[in-house]
């Protein structure tokens, strides 16, 4: 089995590259897998059957549209948040990015509620913390003793 | 969806896309270098507000046109409504005239077309419809019953409808 590794297997029409790059890029013509750059259908229709009528249906081509719709809009986005970002010669793209490329582009009435997960996130990312420090803490005050 | 300490709040800090593929998509742009972890969850999030705004107005579109299944249609009209939406959007959606999947066959496949019959062959439904008659006077009934006259010989009726003759 160990002999195989980095090798491309072709049993019965199956290839399996173990080669392949993790993000879903095939190396030589470096095309983007479907899967990679499209957000999974099924949370999709979840999300649109919680908004639309109890009585409603989704055709298939909507679906796939919507999917297509969503990755355009963080390409979008995020594409407006990274020339911010490159201009003020930054590498990291940060929440305020975010904020700014959707009132730049139009979006402005979603930074009410995004300022609301915003906090609640912060909150938790602290709660988090503060967690390891004292597990981390408690472990080292046996450690001494 | 809510985890227990949101409940009060009214707020949920779940996502319901994976982080990763957000992240896979953001990172198809080549100028991102990196994303800081409160960036991805903001794009997670305002993804979700776009779908579910998009979804509403089309849903919209969809009612106003007394329909019940939201399709390409509906969505492209919610798109041209909103003009932010309709900048980045509508040259992306798939053109009206053509059909999207235009590989696809647009019959069924178990259902190979078949060639018209040849002249004077009777299709087998017609059997069992009810014979028409040429005269459509004679297919009519008279309108009033008091109207329809006897015939003028009573005994003809009998004669040219058979007894039964009893053998034994």
């Amino acid at each position: 089995m160990g002999d195989n590794i980095g090798k491309v297997l072709d049993r019965e029409g199956f290839k399996y590259n173990f080669t392949a790059s993790a993000s879903g890029t095939s190396a030589q013509d470096g095309v983007i897998k479907e899967q990679d750059r499209l957000l999974p259908i099924a949370n999709v229709g979840r999300i649109m059957k919680q908004i639309l009528p109890p009585n409603a249906k989704i055709s298939k081509e909507a679906k796939e549209t919507m999917q297509e719709s969503v990755s355009e809009f963080i390409s979008f986005v995020t594409g407006e948040a990274s020339d911010k970002c490159h201009k003020e010669k930054r590498k990291t793209v940060n929440g305020d990015d975010i904020c700014w490329a959707l009132a730049t582009l139009g979006f402005d009435d979603y930074s009410e509620p995004l300022k609301r997960y915003l906090y609640k996130y912060r909150e938790m990312e602290g709660e988090r913390a503060n967690q390891n420090k004292g597990s981390n803490g408690y472990e080292n005050n046996i450690a001494n003793i | 969806m809510v985890m227990a300490e949101e409940e009060e709040s009214g707020v949920s800090i779940q996502l319901e896309f994976p982080k990763g593929r957000v992240k896979k998509i953001m990172a198809l742009d080549k100028d991102v270098k990196r994303v800081s972890s409160e960036a991805l969850f903001l794009v997670s999030r305002s993804t979700e507000l776009f779908l579910q705004f998009l979804a509403e107005k089309s849903a919209q579109v969809a009612i106003e046109k007394k329909r019940k299944t939201v399709n390409l249609e509906h969505i492209r009209e919610a798109v041209k409504r909103h003009q932010p939406t309709r900048d980045f959007l509508l040259d992306e959606l798939p053109p009206p005239s053509q059909p999207t999947k235009p590989d696809r066959p647009t019959q069924p496949a178990g259902r190979p077309k078949l060639d018209p019959p040849p002249r004077g062959t009777r299709r087998i439904d017609l059997f069992f419809r009810k014979p028409e008659l040429d005269d459509p006077a004679q297919a009519q009934p008279p309108e009033n019953p008091a109207q329809a006259q006897p015939p003028e010989n009573p005994d003809q009726d009998q004669a040219q409808s058979p007894v039964p003759v009893d053998e034994s």
